[in-house]
């Protein structure tokens, strides 16, 4: 594909990517660091949304159309290590870092500084990956899968998971209706510290 | 269902819309949902303006060049358009910083906002690189793949998130 249609592609999935975030409140820094104190489960439930509906879509390409799969690599150091560090990153920044291109879009002005840190962040990565990776070179056993430890072809095993997932969010929705957590992260925009802004106006004489 | 007018969908419905750009990837891209890969090609242009040995550095090089990191860079672009499209088109436009932070953090200032925001976002990237992705790449996609590692990696998210936001007043 030319760099062309890669760009407008890239550009059109993107917008639907952000509206979906936009739309969700999954964008919103109360909703994310919510979710971390389980006062909010609108991520998880996005979250497995749309894990259960990849699960699916790829067990039909891969099952039947042989659609190669492209998963990372498990080194135990590096995704255990940077998991945590990326965790306690969305906490500070209360993004991820797609996230944090919808928050700048909606209009958040510190989703630019979380933006700036985050280039900072890969450059000094980048800089540093030779020590940083050897430190973190332990327990690498390359790009396995689940598929790949069971005696079951990848189709079957993600549809067995897709079915549990959405068994387990059936019951975290009869426990937890996304509307009353829609509700909360809607009471989120308003500040309730300083009385300016939407929906406040001046008292009469 | 789908209205961009509309104010809010049920976090399922926004699931299954971002699940289903996997198949576009895939198909398309040959390759899975991810973001975190764009801030390191945004990250080598920028150093590439101060140290012009950059392209010699094998990390940065291929991130500067690849298909997929061209067409990831757009996509990130496109989530900002696509939060832009949709807050205006439903009149939820955002200013300054979240009020959330005021009650988490106690910041009531831009500047201070600002600050936490850059350092947090350095440590995020900094973390997604160390893991080799983030809530899309590890999360979305390699959950989707079965991938072993990117549901340690997962699970690691969940640990260093849980932790860092119980040092925060309850939201």
């Amino acid at each position: 594909m030319s760099i062309f249609w890669l760009v407008l592609l890239g550009l059109a999935m993107g917008a639907v990517f952000g509206v979906a975030l936009e739309k969700s409140r999954v964008m919103e820094p109360g909703v994310l660091v919510g979710q971390f104190q389980f006062r909010n489960f609108t991520m998880l439930k996005m979250f497995l949304a749309a894990t259960i509906t990849g699960l699916i879509a790829l067990a039909v390409l891969n099952g039947l159309f042989g659609v190669a799969l492209h998963p990372k690599s498990f080194a135990l150091g590096p995704v255990l290590i940077g998991g945590l560090i990326l965790g306690v990153g969305i906490a500070l920044a209360g993004a991820c870092p797609g996230t944090a291109l919808a928050q700048a879009g909606a209009g958040y002005r510190d989703a630019y500084a979380v933006i700036a840190g985050g280039i900072a962040g890969a450059i000094f990565y980048g800089y540093n990956i030779d020590w940083i990776g050897a430190a973190l070179s332990f327990g690498s056993y390359g790009k396995i899968t689940f598929a790949d430890l069971l005696p079951l072809p990848f189709w079957g095993l993600a549809l067995i998971l897709a079915a549990m997932l959405a068994a387990f969010l059936v019951v975290l929705e009869r426990l937890v209706p996304w509307q009353a957590d829609m509700d909360k992260a809607e009471a989120l925009l308003e500040h309730d510290a300083v009385p300016a802004g939407r929906g406040y106006s001046a008292p009469a004489e | 269902m789908l209205s961009l007018s509309k104010r809010h969908w049920s976090p399922y419905v926004a699931g299954i819309v971002i699940g289903l750009l996997q198949i576009p990837a895939f198909l398309l891209v040959d390759t899975a949902l991810g973001a975190s890969s764009s801030f390191v090609t945004a990250g080598a242009w920028v150093a590439s303006l101060f140290d012009a040995g950059v392209s010699d550095i094998a990390y940065f090089a291929k991130y500067m060049s690849a298909d997929k990191y061209i067409w990831q860079s757009a996509l990130v672009i496109g989530i900002a358009l696509g939060a832009w499209l949709s807050a205006r088109a439903s009149s939820s436009r955002r200013a300054t910083f979240s009020p959330a932070w005021t009650r988490l953090t106690g910041v009531t200032s831009l500047g201070s906002r600002l600050a936490l925001g850059f350092v947090g976002g350095f440590v995020l990237l900094l973390g997604a690189r160390i893991a080799g992705g983030c809530t899309s790449g590890h999360g979305i996609s390699g959950m989707a793949q079965l991938a072993v590692g990117s549901t340690v990696a997962v699970a690691a998210m969940f640990a260093g998130g849980i932790l860092t936001a119980a040092l925060m007043k309850k939201i």
